[in-house]
């Protein structure tokens, strides 16, 4: 699958991430190509603009949607304009009252990244997107319901979860063996799923294991498997992974963590054709298995010839890379968790019909969590849910105080240009610093420690880990 | 029909802090107790929600009588299906009436309350002229 190239016809849009009374149209967007009027209902005979209509955009398709419906939003509510490349001008004359970046208003600008909140109705976030997402020229499924998990639980509609779908499906189109790069909690092992489910070895059963959790004295026996009685006497036979991943793919997670004396070990087997040997027999074996492996360390922590076997590199957004997608994934959670957990459903969820509906869930817990510099992505997005709920006092899940310590001091991006630390600096800081995150983060003019400890983690480093060209861990 | 002063009104009602559905069904279950056991399958969030979006969603479109008639008779097939009886009617009005005079607050007034009250005069007879058979199931 290929996509045509980015469209440069890059626009601000109203993206709907909570709404009360339609929770079923999260992530649905109101282009704002010129004036428009927003409002309930279709066009009014003295509405100043056209109206904007709500779309719900996917590669080569885009689908316009019925008018907004939210009875606490007025028929005519908001007048906005596009101002400048990345903001809109927001001019209120509905009855609600507005907020743009937490301001209350009745005429501002809402830049990039903003969030507007129509009082007890619905929450809007800016973002600059093109007029059409990129068109896929074949095979990538969207067939599967706006806003839900894709066939393989992939979460999300913004531009960046579209083109990793992308990458997915490209990859898998082959038979090359495949590195998976992303933080963790990006979702290494579920890319990984979808690159099998979407290859010709999807009928084979997929293989899985997590490097970082085999002992290094029986790697080699994990891998390639062992003959009985090999190397200890009572030691039963085994197929190892590779002999397992015949006909299949072999997913090894945190690959990263392989010494390279492994790493050389598989570079063979990948090199000769998937011939390997298992420990204690003579004869050579033969598997035909797809290597897909995963990493949250920099490359520089995998032996260059051994990297260079891996084809294809699918690299996974973090959430702050797709924050459109953060009440998508949200929803999916409260939804999973709701349908799993009945007493919490009762708790916190709306009924319908005696089923169970959308959750109670407050504004400014979304607002918030879409301004927060996730480090662990969507693992931290569900503990950050479990915490709310769990400290819950009322029936709907909020912005509690103990949420809101997990989030106090994050709320800003940071001022500073990030790509402008190199390894040296922040390991100079550290140790200049006690090896203080805190201070270390200050002394570099950074928000708070955990920008900093982003930072260490990208580049291989811990706060107690010297600059002397080892890796820390992750 | 005063269209314009309804839908003001309704929208004042809705854009209060004070939840405006709430208070409706607050004062109709506090004058009419035993009607609690008609909503029994939503919960009261769900209901209220549902009550916000269908009064809004006839006032919206009282203009439009296709709209109007298949709407209404609509809601008359399912009202009668939830076991909601002719007599019901007025006691929701009243209830209807008393919340949004509530949540209008200032905004309220008596040309407001006549409009309100010829409205839901009109949109009850539309309902109960729809023939229907009622088959009591708990909303």
């Amino acid at each position: 699958m290929r996509i045509r190239p980015r469209a440069a016809n890059r626009v601000p849009h109203l993206v709907l991430v909570w709404s009360l009374d339609e929770p079923d149209r999260l992530g649905e967007a109101l282009p704002i190509l010129g004036p428009v009027c927003i409002g309930r209902g279709g066009p009014q005979g003295d509405d100043p603009f056209p109206r904007a209509t709500p779309q719900r955009m996917r590669p080569s398709r885009t689908v316009a949607r019925p008018p907004i419906a939210s009875a606490r939003i007025s028929r005519r509510h908001l007048l906005v304009e596009p101002d400048g490349a990345e903001s809109v001008r927001v001019r209120v004359v509905g009855k609600a009252p507005v907020r743009i970046a937490g301001r209350l208003t009745m005429d501002g600008v809402a830049r990039s990244g903003d969030l507007l909140s129509i009082q007890n109705a619905a929450l809007y976030m800016v973002a600059i997107r093109p007029v059409e997402l990129p068109t896929l020229s074949s095979g990538t499924t969207v067939e599967f319901p706006f806003a839900a998990p894709d066939p393989f639980g992939i979460v999300g509609e913004s531009e960046a979860a579209w083109r990793l779908r992308e990458a997915i499906s490209f990859a898998a189109s082959t038979d090359n063996h495949v590195l998976i790069v992303g933080e963790s909690g990006t979702g290494k092992e579920l890319a990984a799923r979808a690159v099998h489910g979407l290859s010709t070895r999807r009928g084979q059963g997929f293989v899985a294991r997590n490097a970082a959790t085999m002992p290094e004295t029986l790697l080699d026996a994990e891998l390639f498997g062992n003959v009985k009685n090999y190397p200890n006497p009572g030691m039963p036979e085994r197929p190892g992974l590779i002999g397992e991943a015949d006909g299949s793919t072999l997913f090894l997670d945190e690959i990263g963590d392989l010494p390279e004396r492994c790493q050389v070990h598989l570079l063979r087997a990948l090199d000769s054709d998937g011939e390997y040997q298992r420990l204690g027999e003579a004869r050579p074996r033969r598997s035909s298995f797809r290597l897909v492996a995963a990493t949250n360390r920099p490359l520089t922590s995998l032996k260059h010839d051994f990297l260079a076997r891996f084809t294809h590199r699918v690299a996974l957004p973090g959430l702050p890379d797709r924050r459109e997608d953060i009440p998508l994934v949200l929803a999916e959670i409260l939804r999973r968790t709701g349908h799993k957990y009945r007493h919490i459903a009762v708790r916190f969820f709306e009924m319908r019909a005696g089923e169970i509906a959308e959750p109670r869930l407050q504004p400014d817990l979304v607002a918030r969590l879409l301004l927060h510099p996730f480090t662990h992505h969507v693992r931290e997005l569900e503990r950050l849910v479990w915490l709310a709920i769990s400290t819950a006092e009322a029936d709907y899940i909020g912005l509690t105080p103990d949420v809101e310590r997990e989030l106090r001091d994050q709320i800003e991006p940071p001022a500073v240009d990030l790509d402008g630390f190199d390894r040296e600096t922040l390991a100079r800081a550290l140790a200049e610093n006690g090896r203080s995150p805190t201070r270390a983060a200050k002394a570099l003019g950074l928000k708070n420690r955990f920008v900093l400890h982003r930072l260490l983690k990208k580049h291989g480093l811990t706060p107690s880990s010297d600059d002397d060209g080892k890796e820390g861990s992750a | 029909m005063n269209l314009a002063l309804l839908r003001d009104t309704l929208e004042h009602a809705l854009s209060v802090e004070e939840d405006f559905p709430r208070l409706f069904y607050a004062t109709l279950f506090s004058r009419h107790p035993h009607l609690r056991a008609l909503f029994q399958r939503n919960s009261p969030g769900a209901q209220q929600k549902m009550f916000a979006q269908k009064l809004t969603a006839v006032v919206d479109n009282l203009d439009d009588p296709d709209w109007a008639q298949r709407e209404l008779s609509a809601l008359a097939h399912s009202h009668a299906g939830y076991g909601v009886t002719k007599e019901m009617y007025p006691w929701v009005g009243e209830a209807l009436i008393d919340a949004l005079r509530v949540s209008c607050g200032a905004a309220w007034s008596s040309e407001a309350e006549r409009a309100w009250q010829q409205a839901y005069v009109a949109i009850t007879r539309a309902v109960l002229a729809v023939p229907v058979e009622a088959t009591p199931t708990a909303q």
